[in-house]
Parts: structure tokens; C-alpha cells; sequence
């Protein structure tokens, strides 16, 4: 009786730590790579034109490339702002729009590498080169310069995250609970971070993508949705929750409550035909997307009951219950 | 009839001193924690180990530590029925406090200097106008009560002098469930309450910072105050969560770099200042602890899941996380000190 029990428990440990190995190595290696390869295409395209109809294909990539890492928001992303680089949204005091008229009007030598990695978080990446692409009121000075630098500044941005995993944080959420790793003392502790993500990028898209424009139903908010003028605040919530399925799944093949949740929310945003979300001001079409965000925050309940106990962890004990 | 023996023993009663915190092990301070399905007050040293736990009926918050005798007050969650007094000696509790009618617990107190009054920072429940109850130790009797300066307080410190900073937090909470009631017209203070209860200073935020709950405060040597804050307003906006107060003056905020701040997730859950007047603030729902230097500028982020309670150590600070491990830390970096404790809960309370 004894022994039986005893290789159960091994075997638990080891596909314990093979779920960690398998996130970093099937999910956030490749998406990282597929976003740095997508910005330096974007950046790569930048130098050869910078008409928005030529860049806007570019463009997309790597925002869906975007995608597929934004729900990870620890190691080299949290470093030197460079999340906030990348996106810097919601942006409710238009911080991103005036630094912009300010280095289109401002010394040009800004604009270069070193100096323009050095400008406000809030002028730069996708969300920089969003407003630019797709100009919503005229700028005051020819934009293509400062397009230019920002998908330079983007690729490069994109390729610290991608060296920063593969050289750094990786390996540091490996070799969780060995010697001489202080940041995760124990094994389970690398697995609750990677269910830290999977939970608050579920909460991110029901309270920031779908939240926001929702507003209250006295109130609806749909001018406050994310990536409205290239077409993307629905796409976003979609690729989204793609990617936080295939980071579940890799982190736990026998979370299938939880993987039908997601599979459910995913095909209701597929079929929500509202790329960025206007119906919100519409009670027809509000209900719809309130529907949405139901079944995403169903996902997430989900994972808090079932995939967090499956891995033996749960949010932190003082990050869920504040005073 | 007196035998020898006795006879020796009632003269060694008699010039026993009262028991003090080094009968037990004196700590460095006071943390509320969760190890299994047990709630737990431990002493722990500086160096990270415990001296000694105490079982607790359910989840405490803050304590307040006797400046001599070993007795601390445990303060359950809000909103508060009851506080307990604890003797740390043999785990006992002494006395068990409740709030007279219609008023609750607001999480924190703190002793007087001599050690004969306790202050604890309450509301009355319906409406949550702050007081701050007055209770001598000599059987921990209520003896009466103050107005706080503000609604919803939360931290309190004494200074030097005998009179109190009160973080007037700004936010009504239902009584019976914390919900919160008033986040539209909140508008929290720092008050400074003479010795006598009288209010000396009130400083209040900018109207745009209304929403930023003033919660927590650690005091400089100087007299200086630091305060926490714990932004209740839209997610998406950078505002500063330190600020610093000399009485009398307006308050000075600390806003680090937007990329800096935004790591915070606008939540401050503890502060600490250090001999040499650096300061932490923690965000465990953002996993970090933030240095300052003694004017406020940020010098350091430092990540750790869930890292919260916070005391001061000498030049740096002893931090604790809801995984069980205490760290000591400051500008450098966090060094481990100890690991698979209770899952230590928001506050580390340092001893005097």
C-alpha cells in the first residue's frame, strides 16, 4: 500500500515542474520569438515606407504578436517599463497623443535610438504607432520620421522581452526551488506565478477590454474601448484569450472545466460581429458583449477553482484581500 | 507556617520585575499569519526567526505591541467586533475587547508611551465617522473616545511627544460586509490629535486625488510622517502612492516614474521607515517593494509575489510575503531570512 502511494506522489512532483518547463518552453519562448520576429518585420517595413496602407498589414502583426505575451506581465516586461512602452493603455488623460505633438514639434534628436528610448512610455509602441497610422485629427508636422523611430524602438523593446526570457527569467522560473534562486524558493512558487497570469489576464480583459466600454448601463463608455481606430478592441479580447487557453493547457492538461470555459468565451467573441465594440452603447448589442464578459469571468472563476488547486497554489493571500 | 522554601519563593515574587518583552526571546516584531487552517501571532527576531506563536480564532490584521510587558493586541479584520490581549508569555488572551455600541474596529492602535493607555482607531458603523477609542490597561477598560478628524480611519502612530497622526482613510464601508460606500465623495485626511485628543492639523489631498485612500503611516525621527495610500479611482491613472507630512505644513507627494509607479497596481499595503529615513511601501498585489530615499525619491523596485508586511531593521527594512518567507531588505535588494512560515498577512508591527 505504502509504496504505490509514495511513486504517486513522485510522479505528481516531477509533472509538477514539466507544466512549469512547459509554459516557458511551448508557450512563452515561441510567443516571445513571435513577437520580436513580427516587430522587426514592422520595423523593417517602417525603413522601406512609411505610408499607413503599406504599414498597416505590418502593423497588425505585431500587435497580434502582441497579443499572444501580453497576458504575461512578470519578468523582463516589468523591467524599465517596458510593458508600458509596448502599450500604453488605457490612456484616459491622452498622455500618449500630447508627447507625440510634442516630439513631432520638438529638437529632431529625439527621435533618435538612445534619446527616444528615453521619451515618455505613454508616446511610444503600439499604441504611439496606432495613433499615427491611423491619424484620427491631423498632425502638425510629416509623422514619418517619428513612425520610423517608434517601430525601431518597438522591434527593440520587443527583443529585450524575448532575450529576457530566453536568457534570464526562464531560466530563473526553472530552476525554481535549487540553490541560489532567491526569487522562487520552491517550485510551487513558479507555479503560482504562472496561475498569477492565467487569473489576472483573464481579469484584465473583463474589467480593462470589456469593462471599460461598457461603462454602467446609464453610462456606456464605447469612445473608452482599446485600439479602436485600427479596428482592434474585439480582435484583441479574442487572440487574448487564445493565448491565456494555450498557456492553461500547457500548464495543465487535466484543467478541462477550465479549458471549456475559455473554449466557450473564445467562440463568443469569435462570433460577436462588434470589432470595437460600439454596440456597448446599444442595449442589444451591451447585452452581447456583457455576455462576453461573463463568460470570461466565468473562465476565470474557473481556474480559481479548479486549475489552482490542481496545482497546488492560489493567488497571493494578501493580493486578493487588501485593507 | 512558613517553610523556608516558600518563604524564599514569596521573596522572589516580590522582587521579580513585571515580565517584559525579553522573557520572550524579545522580538523585533509582531506578524499575524496563516499556516494550514490555523491563524497564528508570531514574535519573530530580526534575523527571521520565530519566538513564539500564538493560536488566534480567526484572521487578525494589525497588532499593537505594549511598549514593556509582553502583551499585544491582535485587531480582527474589519470590520471589527472584538480585539484580543494577548499575554505572549504563555499565549493566553487577558482580555477580550469590544467596541462599545455602534462602534467597530477599524484595524489598528497603539499603546501610549508609559504603557497605560491604548488607542485604537474605530468607526461608528453606520456611517463610519471615525473615532479613536481611549482604553486603560489596568483592565483594558473603555474610557472614552475621540473624533478622529475624518471618516474610515485606519493606521494611527503615536509620536514622541504623546500625540497621534490618524490615516483618515476617507472611505464608508457597510457594517456588515465592507462594501464601500462613498468612493464618488471620499475624501480622506491625515490628522494630527493633540495628547488631549484636540485636532492640532488636518491636511487633506488635491481634489483630483481625492480617491486616494490615505491608509497606512510610519513615522521619522524628525517627526516626519509617511504615508500609504491605496488609489480607489480609474485603474489606468499614475498616481503617487507615498507621501510625506510635517505637521502644520501641506502634505508632499512622491510620485515615482509612470513606469515605476504603474508596478504598484495603485495599492500600497504597508510602509516602513528606517533609522536613516529611507522608506518602503509594498504591493503585494503587484509583487513589490518599492525603496525610497528620506525625501522620497524612488531608489529601487524589488519583486517578490505577494510581498506585504514591512518594519523597519536598522538602515533597512524586515519585509514578509503571504508565501511564508521573510526577507530583509533595502535599496540593494531583498536577502532571505527565513522560509516556510505561516503565510504572513499585511502588517510586520515593530517593537519600540
Amino acid at each position: 500500500m505504502f509504496r504505490p502511494l509514495f511513486l504517486i506522489a513522485s510522479l505528481a512532483a516531477s509533472a509538477a515542474m514539466a507544466d512549469v518547463a512547459e509554459v516557458v518552453g511551448d508557450h512563452i519562448l515561441p510567443r516571445h520569438q513571435a513577437f520580436a520576429q513580427a516587430a522587426e518585420d514592422l520595423a523593417d517595413a517602417a525603413e522601406e515606407s512609411c505610408d499607413p496602407r503599406e504599414l498597416a498589414p505590418a502593423f497588425q502583426s505585431a500587435y497580434d504578436g502582441w497579443m499572444g505575451i501580453q497576458h504575461i506581465r512578470v519578468g523582463p516586461v516589468e523591467e524599465e517599463g517596458r510593458g508600458l512602452a509596448i502599450s500604453f493603455w488605457p490612456d484616459p488623460k491622452a498622455m500618449g497623443e500630447r508627447a507625440q505633438r510634442d516630439l513631432l514639434q520638438g529638437d529632431a534628436s529625439r527621435l533618435q535610438p538612445d534619446s527616444f528610448a528615453q521619451q515618455s512610455v505613454a508616446a511610444r509602441g503600439l499604441t504611439g504607432l496606432e495613433r499615427l497610422l491611423y491619424p484620427t485629427q491631423p498632425w502638425p508636422s510629416d509623422t514619418c520620421p517619428l513612425i520610423r523611430a517608434t517601430a525601431s524602438d518597438l522591434a527593440r523593446l520587443a527583443d529585450e522581452l524575448r532575450n529576457g526570457w530566453a536568457d534570464g527569467f526562464g531560466p530563473l522560473l526553472l530552476s525554481a526551488g535549487e540553490t541560489g534562486n532567491t526569487r522562487f524558493l520552491s517550485q510551487a512558487e513558479a507555479r503560482q506565478l504562472l496561475f498569477t497570469q492565467v487569473v489576472t489576464g483573464l481579469e484584465y480583459i473583463k474589467d480593462q477590454r470589456l469593462g471599460r466600454p461598457l461603462g454602467s448601463f446609464d453610462r456606456p463608455r464605447p469612445e473608452r474601448a482599446e485600439a479602436i481606430a485600427s479596428g482592434r478592441s474585439l480582435r484583441n479580447v479574442a487572440l487574448s484569450l487564445q493565448a491565456i487557453r494555450e498557456m492553461v493547457a500547457a500548464l495543465s492538461g487535466d484543467a478541462t472545466r477550465t479549458l471549456a470555459e475559455l473554449d466557450r468565451a473564445i467562440e463568443l467573441a469569435e462570433a460577436l460581429a462588434d470589432p470595437v465594440l460600439a454596440g456597448t452603447a446599444t442595449p442589444q448589442g451591451r447585452l452581447k458583449v456583457e455576455i462576453l464578459q461573463q463568460a470570461v469571468d466565468a473562465a476565470r472563476q474557473e481556474a480559481l477553482a479548479e486549475l489552482g488547486p490542481a496545482l497546488g497554489v492560489t493567488t497571493g493571500f494578501n493580493a486578493m484581500d487588501g485593507d | 507556617m512558613a517553610t523556608r522554601r516558600s518563604f524564599l519563593a514569596g521573596l522572589a515574587a516580590l522582587t521579580l520585575p513585571m515580565p517584559s518583552w525579553a522573557d520572550v526571546g524579545a522580538p523585533a516584531c509582531l506578524a499575524a499569519g496563516k499556516q494550514g487552517e490555523r491563524f497564528v501571532l508570531h514574535g519573530l527576531s530580526a534575523a527571521g526567526q520565530s519566538l513564539f506563536a500564538i493560536d488566534l480564532p480567526g484572521r487578525g490584521h494589525a497588532a499593537a505591541a505594549h511598549p514593556q510587558r509582553p502583551l499585544a493586541v491582535a485587531f480582527a479584520r474589519r470590520p471589527g467586533t472584538f480585539a484580543l490581549v494577548l499575554d505572549c508569555l504563555d499565549g493566553s488572551v487577558r482580555h477580550r475587547l469590544s467596541p462599545s455600541e455602534g462602534r467597530q474596529f477599524n484595524g489598528h492602535g497603539v499603546f501610549s508611551a508609559d504603557g497605560r493607555t491604548l488607542f485604537t482607531s474605530e468607526v461608528v458603523a453606520e456611517g463610519s465617522a471615525g473615532r479613536i477609542g481611549i482604553w486603560d490597561t489596568d483592565g483594558f477598560r473603555r474610557i472614552g473616545e475621540w473624533a478622529s478628524g475624518g471618516i474610515g480611519p485606519h493606521d494611527l502612530k503615536r509620536r514622541d511627544d504623546g500625540s497621534l497622526i490618524v490615516a483618515n482613510g476617507g472611505i464608508a464601508t457597510d457594517p456588515t460586509d465592507r462594501s464601500k460606500l462613498n468612493i464618488d465623495s471620499m475624501r480622506p485626511n491625515l490628522t494630527h490629535l493633540t495628547a488631549d485628543g484636540h485636532i492640532a492639523q488636518l491636511a487633506e489631498l488635491p481634489p483630483e486625488l481625492s480617491r486616494n485612500s490615505i491608509r497606512h503611516l510610519a513615522l521619522g525621527r524628525d517627526g516626519r510622517v509617511a504615508f500609504a495610500m491605496q488609489w480607489e479611482g480609474d485603474p489606468a491613472e499614475v498616481v503617487p502612492l507615498l507621501g510625506l507630512w510635517q505637521p502644520g505644513q501641506a502634505p508632499v507627494l512622491c510620485p515615482p516614474r509612470p513606469a515605476e509607479a504603474m508596478r504598484m497596481r495603485g495599492y500600497a499595503g504597508s510602509i516602513a521607515m528606517a533609522a536613516n529615513g529611507l522608506i518602503a511601501i509594498t504591493s503585494p498585489r503587484g509583487g513589490v517593494v518599492m525603496i525610497h530615499d528620506a525625501d522620497g525619491a524612488h531608489l529601487a523596485t524589488h519583486a517578490r509575489a505577494d510581498i506585504c508586511g514591512a518594519a523597519p531593521d536598522g538602515d533597512g527594512f524586515l519585509l514578509t510575503d503571504g508565501s511564508g518567507v521573510m526577507w530583509s531588505g533595502d535599496q540593494t535588494g531583498l536577502r532571505l531570512l527565513s522560509k516556510d512560515g505561516p503565510a504572513w498577512d499585511n502588517h510586520l508591527v515593530a517593537l519600540a
